[in-house]
């Protein structure tokens, strides 16, 4: 069986990069008029394309632990995506010379009463040079093993062999707690830390659930995206439609459960140093959000994607990963944009840059993905499981 | 330019593969008689001998609850502030246990995992067991367990109606329902393996015993199909099960406003804890009972690895767990909350209980990441013993530490079970292990039926396989 190289994508690459000049320098011209506005806007813009980067590649590590093999028809796709951390590495800059405007605990000497004291009691761990130096670790680890999978496999695409699968498996595995660590403490530093109210250990997970559930939504749209010869979808069964259906379907319902224990424990304790930050986003104008979220975000998305008639479906199920795109980035929002504004009883007040640098940082990444699908089979050619994942078809 | 699709040699696909899930292609008859051997042998001395153990320890047991209800809670080493102890300790550990048998059964069924059918039957009958272990808790902590059924909402003239408000009470319909659902797919998947037990017996008495519980199973198509719906059903239910069983346990202690209980990783943290005490329990059991019975052709050197791979992973989350709760805890700033992690914990009275737990679930486990580590049998099981120790000690650390120095120090005091206390523990251990032993006599421990399934799988496998090798053959000449 012969598979051609995926050599296309070359104008689709080109668009999404003239969609992310626009979107980012959009952004970067309501930085001239509002910098605060529009950094927030930014900042809620990269934790949301960042974060669905590490989740594609938790799931490709955590498959390859897992020695599966019916996702082998898809894994270039898998292994590509999270190649744009090296992007995303980039994309920080902004972030990191504007977090004066965004970290309260950057400069303590503005806060007052509790939040001062909270500041100065987390400096050792909360101050600009750490902060920076843990964000530069995580990128470095997450370029360094996705750079490694990805090497590995297009290696494997003209040697074959077992040697490089098992270099893969065993990458997977082994990396995955390091990996797991620098995305809680992601977390915690690019989200959590924007609230000096907000401490919770299940943090970390949260942002993990809703980006592995984003990361399976931009899998199916990507391979569902383009039917030209060598790409997945042209090899792909209902089967495999069906098992990504699956996946969305469990992280619904994972993140939907991380997102109850949370609410319900702070609830219930209902103490006065951890309560505030759900106070801000139910006594105010976020509370239809909040409840937004329940609904579409876990409830109609639950019971839609129950349907195994829609996960066979590839446009029913592409559909539903635009839903669940558009949801999570809600979740971001909601999570992030009413500790950035600390004014939540002024009500949600969307910026233009919301939107702007949501497309622009979205579209870069895009362009740089399709850029590096170039050249290369679009499918691991050399992977000996690939036969057998070609014919999957689970009894 | 195109490139070419690669086939694999034997040789490659050996090392990718590991050891198999089913050593040869036995027939059925030949499965038959292995697998319903420890039923149909005359009884070991050996299993007589352990019988006689754990009939002793079941007496102690009783003879404690006995003593207990005859002198009241205070016959525990219970006091004020530390008034959950053992009874707590015990039925989380216990609970905890019990959580391999539906992961093994429901969700490795929806992960199409074909090691799980060799082992689903012994791990659900082992989730029963430790289940009625955890029961027995919370029934005895009472005070006065005669009024159980207060715990249901039910319309009583006496106008009782239970708290809905508290996670005890949703402990109650949860760890219920756990064991009504384990309980039916433990004994709808027996269902085959009975109807042959019954037609293979040869005394009248046992084929009127197992012909009773076969409930009529002829074999016929139309009884598959039930089965398949059945069987499927009960695996869609038992999937939530595996997680909510044990969230609502850690809502028992995160709803509160203690140091130490209450922190929102609890759910997720405590169901990983769960289902690595429940593995190690598994193998704890299945290695010796593999070898005794000679099962190493259908419980294979896969079926432990994987195992052992499930216990690592799940240790590594439970190890997440104590990380994240320890950062937050200074991180927080809250006085309070880093005295439990960074004194009381870690150098308080109950220190080497503490550090037996970080070496038992943290540091011990990590041994599994070798390859050498997991075929070694005996060093598998000793890991798994220790894994279990450790989980007990984790309950004993969140549970009594937490407990016995809170806000005010005036109200400290130390805690020290009672004669009471150790003889209830050992004897539930032994309560368990003679549930066990009945049912490894009676009961076919590995699902002959599903193994006849499995072995058709992989041939029909192994066909489709070559079939594909020899359609790519042309391809790869021309290359």
């Amino acid at each position: 069986m012969k598979v051609t190289r995926f050599e296309g994508g070359r104008s689709t690459a080109i668009r999404a990069l003239v969609v992310a000049v626009a979107g980012l320098g959009l952004t970067l011209l309501g930085g001239f008029f509002d910098p605060q506005r529009a950094l927030q806007a930014y900042h809620v813009a990269f934790v949301y394309w960042a974060g669905i980067a590490v989740g594609a590649l938790i799931v490709n590590m955590a498959f390859q632990a897992a020695k599966a093999r019916w996702y082998v028809v898809v894994r270039r796709v898998l292994e590509t995506i999270p190649l744009s951390s090296a992007l995303f590495l980039v994309l920080f800059v902004p972030v990191l010379l504007g977090m004066g405007h965004l970290f309260p605990w950057v400069d303590p000497s503005h806060l007052e009463g509790e939040l001062r004291r909270l500041a100065e009691h987390r400096r050792p761990y909360l101050n600009a040079p750490f902060f920076a130096l843990r964000t530069a670790g995580y990128f470095g680890l997450w370029i360094a093993v996705s750079h490694l999978l990805h090497g590995w496999s297009t290696r494997q695409d003209t040697e074959g062999g077992a040697a490089l699968t098992l270099k893969q498996r065993r990458l997977g595995a082994g990396a995955l707690p390091f990996v797991g660590l620098a995305m809680t403490f992601a977390a915690f530093d690019w989200q959590m830390s924007l609230d000096l109210h907000l401490f919770s250990t299940i943090f970390g997970l949260y942002y993990f659930a809703g980006s592995f559930l984003a990361a399976f939504a931009v899998l199916i749209l990507a391979v569902n995206a383009s039917r030209a010869e060598g790409l997945p979808r042209a090899l792909m069964n209902a089967n495999h439609d069906h098992s990504l259906g699956k996946w969305m379907l469990a992280f619904v319902s994972f993140w939907a459960y991380i997102a109850f224990s949370q609410y319900l424990l702070m609830w219930i304790a209902n103490l006065p140093e951890e309560v505030p930050w759900y106070l801000a986003r139910s006594k105010t104008a976020w509370l239809p959000v909040g409840i937004f979220l329940a609904v579409f975000h876990f409830i109609v998305p639950f019971f839609v994607l129950l349907s195994r008639g829609l996960k066979r479906n590839p446009r029913a199920l592409s559909f539903m990963a635009v839903w669940i795109l558009i949801v999570h980035y809600v979740d971001v929002y909601w999570v992030m944009m009413p500790a950035l504004r600390h004014d939540p009883e002024h009500g949600i007040a969307p910026h233009w840059t919301d939107l702007t640098a949501l497309v622009g940082v979205g579209a870069a990444a895009v362009a740089f993905v399709v850029w590096r699908m170039r050249g290369r089979a679009g499918v691991p050619v050399g992977d000996p499981f690939l036969e057998e994942s070609l014919r999957y078809e689970p009894s | 330019m195109s490139v070419e699709m690669r086939e694999l040699t034997a040789l490659e696909r050996g090392t990718l593969e590991g050891a198999p899930v089913l050593v040869g292609r036995p027939d059925d008859r030949k499965l038959n008689d292995d697998l319903f051997l420890p039923v149909w042998e005359k009884t070991r001395r050996g299993w007589l001998a352990l019988f006689g153990i754990t009939l002793g320890l079941t007496g102690l047991l009783f003879s404690a609850i006995a003593y207990t209800f005859a002198k009241g809670i205070g016959a525990w080493g219970n006091n004020i502030p530390v008034a959950w102890a053992y009874d707590i300790i015990n039925f989380v550990w216990w609970i905890g246990i019990g959580h391999a048998g539906t992961l093994i059964s429901a969700i490795l069924l929806l992960f199409q995992q074909k090691w799980r059918t060799s082992i689903n039957r012994f791990a659900e009958a082992m989730t029963l067991f430790a289940v009625i272990q955890a029961l027995l808790f919370p029934m005895i902590h009472l005070g006065r367990p005669w009024f159980f059924f207060w715990l249901f909402p039910y319309p009583s003239t006496l106008a009782t109606w239970p708290n809905f408000k508290s996670p005890l009470l949703w402990d109650v319909f949860a760890v219920s329902t756990y064991f009504t659902v384990s309980l039916l797919f433990w004994y709808v998947g027996l269902l085959p393996d009975l109807a042959a037990l019954r037609d293979a017996s040869k005394s009248k008495a046992a084929r009127i015993a197992y012909g009773i519980f076969a409930l009529g199973w002829r074999g016929s198509a139309r009884h598959w199909r039930h089965y398949r719906i059945a069987y499927l059903l009960l695996a869609g239910l038992a999937t939530p099960l595996v997680l909510s069983v044990h969230t609502i346990v850690s809502f028992d202690f995160a709803v509160s406003q203690l140091p130490g209980w209450h922190t929102t990783i609890f759910p997720p943290y405590f169901v990983a804890g769960a289902i690595f005490s429940g593995f190690a329990m598994v193998l704890t059991l299945m290695i010796p009972a593999r070898k005794v019975f000679g099962f190493e052709g259908v419980i294979t050197q896969r079926h432990l690895d994987n195992m052992a791979k499930v216990m690592l992973a799940t240790g590594l989350m439970v190890s997440y767990g104590y990380l994240t709760e320890t950062f937050i805890a200074w991180y927080s700033g809250d006085k309070f909350e880093s005295f439990v992690f960074f004194n009381t914990r870690a150098r308080g009275p109950y220190a080497p209980i503490y550090w037996t737990m970080i070496t038992c679930n943290v540091l011990v486990p990590q041994i599994l990441w070798w390859r050498k580590a997991r075929e070694n049998t005996i060093l598998l099981w000793i890991v798994s013993i220790l894994v279990n120790v450790g989980m007990w000690t984790e309950r004993f650390v969140i549970i009594v530490t937490s407990l016995h120095r809170d806000f005010l120090p005036s109200s400290w005091a130390m805690y020290r079970p009672t004669w009471v206390d150790w003889s209830i523990l050992s004897g539930t251990i032994g309560f368990f292990g003679l549930l066990f032993l009945l049912f490894l006599r009676f009961v076919p421990s590995v699902s002959a039926s599903e193994v006849k399934e499995l072995r058709r799988e992989l041939e029909h496998e192994a066909h489709a396989g070559a079939h594909a090798a020899k359609r790519a053959a042309p391809a790869a000449r021309v290359r």
